[in-house]
């Protein structure tokens, strides 16, 4: 899944030119995601696991790395 | 052209338009007859803190006094301070004071900063706290915490032609650096006395203010509300994220006028819990800044149903030259929305042969600023030349077709392609680059780049480079390493084939 979401975010939305130093725990919104770069993420996301993802829950904290994201996508898939 | 003929024509203009008033000299005139008539209205509020009006007129008078007791006779601020009660009240020092304002987004990297404070030349930089590090000329420096003087300024605001520079906002410049434009008492006053009198501001509007100061939405946000003793409460900073907190802050607090961009307004819709939020206090909702997809604004017309939207047009030269009410049955269409009538008595015209919307107004620019002299923009009969496509339909409403040159719309930001080069360009990795705009059906235009870099030299570094010098919605989202440019026979850079070469990778 972290592939996945990596291939999306750096390919659309943030450049990292070494994508293999970004860690998983590494800052996103630092790396220059924004609310625009949320917004097509979220709809991303939504597509690509069938999940609806609720308002309230569109936080900083559940978007800042790519383990707060996979940790917020797994509790939809198994809710 | 000479001053005088452009008084005449604007006096000519003031006839036909009741909005021109440019008999009422300074900007803060409007505001400092609410300050008399209803100094208990609330004029500014920010989280926990609050400035009636009476409050926020003696606030901003003593820091004119504080400004005027100096030595330099002050005539140009940068004001360093992020959007808010501090700022926006040393926005009005200035202009009490007769000066003129330049905003800065401090969150720019520093030799953008930089770079904007030499070209303005200004007298003075009111911040907050000590001067930071990267300031190059630090004897400009101002505390605004220091700069309070006990003693109040007689005649505030002070008396200034309506020609006179009230402020210079910078955007972004085809030639690689930034670009200052430079607009009179008379432009905004003309900009802010129609959006007052069209959107129909009162005393009991709470108006949300979210546009940081350098961007020209702002003028509606502090002008056209305090002119007419309506309350300007900021949103708090990082809401943006969080569109169901942003509807959340909207409904508490009684927003019924909020002016923001498309993108954001379309977050809103997408993930801001409007189906469980109610707005009843929310009448009006304008936009402006970029083109709005006609079925995010469908939707969001569907979950407001009770909100009259309008779309706003018109570059910072202009301010907002024409406007559309939404009309919610042509959304059902699909079809692209208009940019609609002309606004703030501007007279437009559309050029035979390239379809270049060309603006007369009395809210145009007094002209470029470029290394503290005036620069003037406008063709000897007053028009600004705006550099976007439009048509004019069958209903008498203009269209927009896109530009003529490269600039691009990020989030509601003019980035010129230009500027993003230069940077690269700036870094010794970088034999050549070129960046285009990269168009997505949700969110507008991102900027991409291509670079042909030195042997053994890595992107990364250039990617670096670029975040130290460009502000963040100018970052390119996506990069390519090329052996060399596509290059047309004639010399010229192969825009389509990089496009081409950018959405393959």
């Amino acid at each position: 899944m972290k592939k996945k979401l990596r291939d999306f975010i750096f390919h659309e939305l943030v450049f990292v030119a070494e994508p293999d130093q970004f860690s998983d725990d590494d800052d996103l919104l630092e790396a220059g995601l924004d609310s625009m770069g949320i917004m097509r993420l979220i709809m991303f996301i939504e597509n690509e696991y069938g999940v609806t993802l609720p308002d309230t829950e569109i936080e900083p904290d559940n978007v800042q790395s790519f383990n707060a994201l996979a940790h917020w996508i797994l509790r939809h898939q198994n809710g | 052209m000479s001053a005088s003929v452009n008084q005449v024509e604007l006096a000519v203009n003031n006839r036909a338009n009741p909005y021109n008033e440019t008999h009422i000299q300074s900007l803060l005139s409007a505001f400092n007859r609410q300050c008399q008539t209803a100094p208990d209205n609330l004029a500014f509020i920010e989280g926990g803190r609050q400035f009636s009006y009476c409050q926020l007129r003696q606030r901003a008078s003593q820091l004119s006094a504080g400004l005027l007791t100096r030595q330099k006779p002050c005539r140009r601020v940068v004001i360093a301070v992020d959007r808010g009660i501090d700022a926006a009240a040393a926005i009005l020092a200035v202009l009490g004071a007769g000066a003129c304002y330049i905003p800065l987004d401090i969150k720019n990297p520093a030799p953008r900063l930089n770079y904007i404070i030499n070209d303005a030349h200004p007298q003075y930089i009111i911040g907050k706290g000590h001067c930071p590090d990267w300031l190059e000329t630090p004897e400009l420096w101002l505390d605004i915490e220091q700069l309070d003087c006990s003693q109040l300024s007689t005649c505030w605001p002070a008396e200034v032609s309506s020609e006179a520079l009230a402020a210079i906002l910078y955007t972004s410049g085809s030639t690689g650096v930034p670009k200052g434009v430079a607009l009179s008492h008379r432009a905004m006053r003309n900009f802010s006395g129609w959006a007052s009198n069209t959107f129909r501001i009162s005393r009991n509007d709470r108006i949300a203010s979210l546009a940081p100061f350098h961007f020209d939405l702002s003028v509606f946000d502090l002008f056209s509300s305090l002119s007419c003793g309506a309350s300007v409460l900021f949103v708090p900073a990082g809401l943006t994220l969080s569109p169901s907190r942003l509807t959340a802050w909207l409904s508490e607090q009684r927003i019924s006028v909020f002016y923001t961009v498309p993108s954001l307004l379309g977050f809103i819709a997408l993930k801001g819990s409007l189906s469980s939020i109610s707005l009843p206090d929310l009448k009006t909702v304008l936009f402006a800044g970029e083109v709005f997809p006609t079925q995010q604004l469908k939707k969001l017309c569907g979950l407001l149903p009770d909100v009259n939207f309008y779309n706003l047009y018109g570059p910072t030269e202009t301010n907002v030259c024409c406007y559309w009410p939404v009309d919610r049955e042509r959304l059902k269409s699909g079809q692209p929305i208009p940019i609609g009538y002309p606004a703030c008595g501007a007279v437009l015209q559309i050029d035979d042969e390239t379809n270049e919307l060309a603006v007369k107004s009395a809210s145009n620019l007094s002209g470029y600023w470029k290394q503290g002299q005036l620069i003037n923009a406008l063709t000897p009969d007053g028009y600004y030349h705006t550099g976007d496509k439009v048509s004019l339909n069958e209903q008498g409403e203009y269209c927009y077709h896109g530009r003529l040159d490269r600039m691009l719309k990020c989030s509601g930001y003019r980035v010129e392609p230009a500027e993003i080069e230069s940077a690269l360009l700036q870094c010794p990795e970088v034999i050549n680059c070129a960046v285009i705009g990269i168009i997505d059906s949700a969110c507008g235009q991102r900027p991409a780049a291509a670079v042909v870099l030195k042997n053994g030299a890595k992107l990364d570094t250039v990617v670096k480079s670029a975040k130290q010098k460009l502000p963040a919605y100018m970052q390119p989202c996506k990069y390519i390493e090329l052996e060399s440019l596509p290059y047309f026979s004639n010399g010229k850079t192969d825009y389509l084939k990089l496009r081409q070469q950018l959405e393959k990778n």
